[in-house]
């Protein structure tokens, strides 16, 4: 185990001994540890690295330190910046977890009920990778997230860049209990007034975040931006019923020509529940 | 050597804080603290996997990955020239009797030649290290041809047989009356309950000691070390009196805490390598590996006239037993017994049966039997009372069981069945207050503080549920209990095998003895299976027979202790009393003190408390079966967001039948668990496994009950109506809150949404009261 004080040294340490395994919070690595499943020749923690364990800013972005714990981020001047990311991190998990677990180990681990990674999607947040040799270079989260790009040995996610968009964003999660539980679904929304847009994607349901571009594009343009941006209950409807439709589409009726088969029902069940948070989602929005 | 189990069930009597001058609580009626808090709470209380012996070596447990498999080979020289590794066991290696089982020897302490569940032992290691121990396991050679598992019950019947017995392991026809009566409303219905794991704080743990006598200790958690030693020396091949069980501190446990499967490959490699083995079970293994309650599948049919009183109950239960018998055989009596709950009813037909499959294990948890059949006929009274336009309560009400009513199993309810009292009093509870009357950021809506909830969508509804649950062992089970009360100077000793599971069985010892032998000072010794035997701690019954027994042997302490004195002054022991160390007559005259009488002496006395005796049920399900029977009436109180099917249950207000209230702090604290325990088998638990193979088991995968998905708990009535056949009177009070609360909130879920609600944990999709936009 290794503890480097900087982006750097932790670079340095990981391809000095490329089998290590970096460690943040370790909420999720250190369980498949304790239970057998991993067994890291050796661990470089980045607990120590305080340039990734708060944010700056940069030009109508923030650039967040990949140590960031969920703690820290759902506290209310956090909220105050990024509103939907400080709902995810409240809502992800119990105090102990939230503590510990960061926002970088939540894009690294990747899990598909991981809750900051629908709004990093909605977001279209982009993760500044440190490589040998003091490199940077920046990549979208979703490209990280679907494989299209990766980690390469030695790298480290450092910040995520997000932008600040100063217009309302809501994040919201159904679980099977009230306690805190992994999302049957989760739905991430956020006003983009400048480019005049709506981004919505919809996480848990799929192995990464989904954006539904079209709805998202059709709803935009039934927005007044310079007015009240209210709309009518029945187009947040539609709105949901596009999204969930978008997101968990009909089979495809086979190539004879066939009925395909109905979808079971506990895929309806998910459908109907990304519908109703989508709904609801776009309507506290617009409040 | 230290094994810590002194301190565990010896701790002295914890002394709460107290404004000074009011004296302590003493004696029965006051709550006594429990002794064993102070350690649990500041992390100093010894449980099995803290054990630590001189040279230990440390055990794991190969287990099968498969839920059903012909083991082809099997080869372990790999993991036994493994450098550390001092002893690789398989079936061949069992000196004894290669099987065991509660009831049935059924059960292999190795898989020899077939797997018949997912995580079934088949081999273990003792190694020096507990890593090269699970190294060495997971080296194990084994080449399975995998079978297609049987994992419908259903299926049971006709499916091979997966022990030479048949899948069917017990079957009651219970018949009650006239089959041919037919009533004027019908109502049908299908309920299925998941599987709830007793999930017990603290997973298996256990160390053996090999004795130099050629004998061996198990130094674990058992909550009945005796039937766990014969298990283990009929396993080990030695004489009962060459094993012993020592009972360490039990983190907490509802029936059976301990996978016995683990314990007897322990004593094995203990005897091989004579050294001490230690293991500590991942949680993993755990739920793999200890019983869990029964997964059943329950068919109804009631029968009312047009006032809504029961006229005919027909049923079908099948318990899904998993691949051992167990205590299934029970489980199906109790299933069987209170099928039609605590409501008279002229003419019962009900068909129980416990079958095989290749599911996980099930076994004695809290309530077994009653819990499911309890949800069931309470959702079919709410669907009487729908169909009939009725109150659900009025229903009830109109049916209810009392004293001298008859049980559809023949037997007459003689303790007390206060049933309609206790339905009036959480009737007559008043509702909580909707969340609208409090400030908005207050509300916790159903989906929790950070979840989607929206006012608007969330829908309350109120239920109500009335259970039974049976008291003690049944059907002819010897359920004895024997202790040894000590005095010497001013302080008691009690010696009893009852383990405190954290049902507050130390606490009330202490109690007990303070009240009839006057002594401030009690102390309960720890518990190893060199004494005689009280048991298992199940069923409530260590308040009853191993309470009674501690009563009666302070009795002849207590006459021992008199009878000189009495004699001298020529006056019956009766009237004189020992209060705080001090013996004084009837008229004031004589006044002396516990010690002075006792001169140094020390006064023994041991006796044994046994319930009056049960007989089995016979071949149409009849028979006075149980010893006695506990009752409660709950009401839920739940919100419902209609369009995500999330559920939080606000409040469930308990009325509970106890005969006597012993400690009242300790009461409410097993009520309140057994309420939440109830809430978890309703919304959450349930061990899931696909095609026999258990998904997730940890407890993630597997969610309990949080602090935010705990209702508040109402105890709004403790009914005192004393049992004269018990002990004080008292009646256990854990099991019938954990079997009629998921009736309650299956039945608040029903009236919130209108859904049927006939599958138990309650799912998302199932308490979704619109229809699907698509």
């Amino acid at each position: 185990m290794t503890l480097p004080v900087s982006l750097d040294e932790a670079v340095a340490a990981l391809t000095a001994m490329p089998a290590a395994v970096p460690v943040a919070g370790g909420t999720d690595l250190m369980s498949a540890v304790n239970s057998g499943l991993l067994r890291p020749a050796a661990l470089v923690g980045l607990n120590r690295i305080r340039e990734i364990r708060g944010w700056q800013y940069q030009d109508g972005h923030a650039l967040l330190g990949a140590g960031l714990t969920h703690a820290r981020m759902g506290r209310p001047d956090f909220a105050a910046l990024i509103p939907g990311l400080a709902a995810a991190a409240r809502a992800a998990g119990p105090p102990q977890v939230r503590n510990a677990g960061t926002l970088g180990g939540n894009i690294v681990s990747a899990a598909p009920t991981g809750d900051a990674l629908p709004v990093l999607a909605a977001l279209e947040a982009n993760v500044v990778i440190a490589g040998p040799d003091g490199g940077r270079r920046e990549t979208p989260v979703g490209h990280l997230l679907a494989g299209m790009d990766m980690l390469q040995p030695g790298e480290i996610v450092g910040f995520i860049r997000v932008p600040l968009l100063h217009a309302p964003q809501v994040f919201l999660k159904a679980t099977g209990r009230t306690g805190p539980g992994r999302a049957i679904a989760s739905v991430a929304l956020v006003l983009d007034p400048a480019r005049r847009g709506v981004r919505c994607a919809v996480g848990a349901v799929a192995p990464m975040p989904l954006r539904p571009l079209e709805a998202e594009h059709w709803v935009a343009g039934l927005i007044d931006w310079d007015g009240a941006r209210g709309l009518a209950p029945e187009v947040c409807t539609a709105f949901g019923d596009y999204v969930a439709a978008a997101c968990i589409p009909d089979p495809l009726p086979a190539e004879d020509g066939t009925e395909p088969p109905p979808l079971s029902p506990a895929v309806v069940h998910v459908r109907r529940t990304v519908a109703a948070l989508a709904r609801r989602a776009l309507g506290r929005a617009l409040a | 050597m230290t094994t810590g189990s002194e301190a565990a069930t010896a701790a002295p009597a914890a002394q709460g804080h107290r404004p000074p001058g009011e004296p302590a609580p003493h004696g029965l009626g006051s709550s006594l603290p429990q002794s064993d808090v102070r350690a649990k709470t500041e992390g100093t209380f010894p449980y099995a996997a803290d054990l630590w012996a001189e040279g230990l070596l440390w055990a794991a447990v190969l287990r099968s990955p498969h839920p059903h498999a012909r083991i082809v080979s099997l080869d372990t020289s790999q993991a036994t020239e493994m450098p550390g590794v001092h002893a690789v066991i398989t079936h061949d290696d069992v000196p004894g009797d290669p099987n065991h089982g509660r009831r049935v020897a059924d059960r292999p302490v190795f898989a020899k030649d077939v797997v018949r569940h997912h995580g079934e032992p088949i081999a273990a290691v003792a190694a020096d290290h507990p890593d090269t121990a699970r190294l060495a396991a997971a080296a194990i050679a084994v080449e399975y041809e995998v079978l297609d598992p049987v994992t419908d019950p259903e299926t049971a019947f006709d499916a091979e047989p997966l022990h030479s017995d048949g899948n069917l392991i017990r079957h009651i026809p219970l018949r009650y009356g006239d089959p041919d009566v037919v009533g004027e409303v019908i109502v049908e219905g299908v309920y299925r309950i998941g599987r709830q794991d007793p999930a017990p704080i603290g997973a298996e743990a256990g160390l053996a000691v090999p004795r130099p006598d050629g004998g061996v200790e198990i130094y674990t958690a058992s909550t009945d070390p005796h039937s766990d030693r014969d298990l283990a020396a009929a396993c080990l091949g030695l004489e009962p009196d060459r094993v012993k069980v020592v009972v360490t501190g039990v983190p907490g446990a509802m029936g059976d805490r301990e996978d016995v499967g683990m314990q007897l490959p322990l004593g094995i490699l203990a005897l091989r390598t004579g050294c001490p083995v230690k293991l500590a079970a991942t949680r993993e293994e755990s739920f793999l590996g200890h019983g869990h309650r029964h997964p059943t599948l329950l068919r109804y049919r009631h029968h009312a006239d047009s006032d809504g009183r029961l006229m005919k109950v027909e049923a079908q239960i099948l318990l899904d037993v998993g691949a051992y018998a167990d205590y299934s055989a029970e489980s199906l009596a109790a299933a069987v017994s209170f099928a039609v709950g605590p409501y008279v009813v002229p003419h019962a037909f009900v068909e129980g049966w416990a079958v095989r499959t290749n599911n996980p294990p099930s076994g004695h948890v809290r309530g077994e039997g009653a819990m499911q059949v309890c949800a069931a006929h309470e959702g079919q009274m709410d669907k009487l009372a729908a169909r009939l336009g009725l109150d659900p309560v009025e229903l009830r009400m109109r049916n209810v069981l009392a004293t001298g009513d008859l049980l559809p199993t023949g037997q007459t309810v003689t303790c007390p069945a206060p049933v309609a009292e206790l339905l009036a009093a959480v009737r007559d509870t008043e509702l909580p207050s909707l969340p609208k009357e409090a400030p908005a950021d207050e509300w916790l809506l159903p989906g929790g503080p950070e979840g989607a909830g929206e006012p608007g969508a969330v829908r309350r509804g109120v239920g109500y549920a009335l259970g039974m649950v049976h008291m003690l062992g049944a059907e002819g089970a010897d359920e004895v209990s024997t202790a040894t009360v000590k005095v010497s100077g001013n302080r008691a000793t009690v010696i009893c095998a009852a383990v405190e599971t954290g049902q507050g069985f130390s606490t009330l010892a202490r109690q007990i003895v303070q009240e009839v032998l006057g002594v401030e000072e009690v102390r309960v010794a720890p518990v190893d299976t060199d004494q005689p035997p009280a048991g298992p701690a199940a069923h409530g019954r260590h308040t009853w027979v191993s309470g009674g027994a501690v009563e009666r042997a302070a009795k002849m302490v207590r006459t021992q202790l008199l009878q000189p004195l009495a004699q001298k002054f020529g006056m019956s022991t009766e009237l004189l009393t020992i209060a705080d160390g001090k013996i004084t007559s009837y008229d004031g005259v004589l006044s002396t003190t516990v010690a002075e009488e006792l001169e140094g002496k020390e006064l023994w006395a041991t006796a044994q408390c046994r319930p009056h005796p049960t007989e089995p049920l016979d071949d149409s399900g009849q028979g006075d079966a149980f010893v006695g029977l506990a009752f409660a009436a709950v009401r839920a109180v739940v919100d419902v967001d209609i369009e995500l099917g999330s559920v939080r249950v606000v409040e469930m207000a308990v009325a509970q039948d106890v005969g006597r209230v012993l400690n009242p702090r300790q009461l409410a604290a097993r009520i309140e668990a057994g309420v939440t325990q109830g809430v978890g088998a309703a919304l959450t638990e349930n061990l899931r496994t696909s095609r026999g193979v258990v998904r997730r088991p940890d407890l993630t995968g597997y969610a309990l009950p949080t602090a935010l998905d705990a209702p508040d708990i109402r105890i709004v009535k403790l009914i005192e109506e004393r049992d004269v056949v018990a002990p004080f009177g008292a009646k256990p009070a854990s099991a019938v809150p954990v079997v009629t609360s998921p009736a309650a909130v299956a039945a608040a879920v029903r009236a919130a949404t209108g859904r049927p609600v006939s599958r138990l944990p309650i799912r998302p999709q199932a308490a979704v009261a619109v229809p699907p936009s698509h």
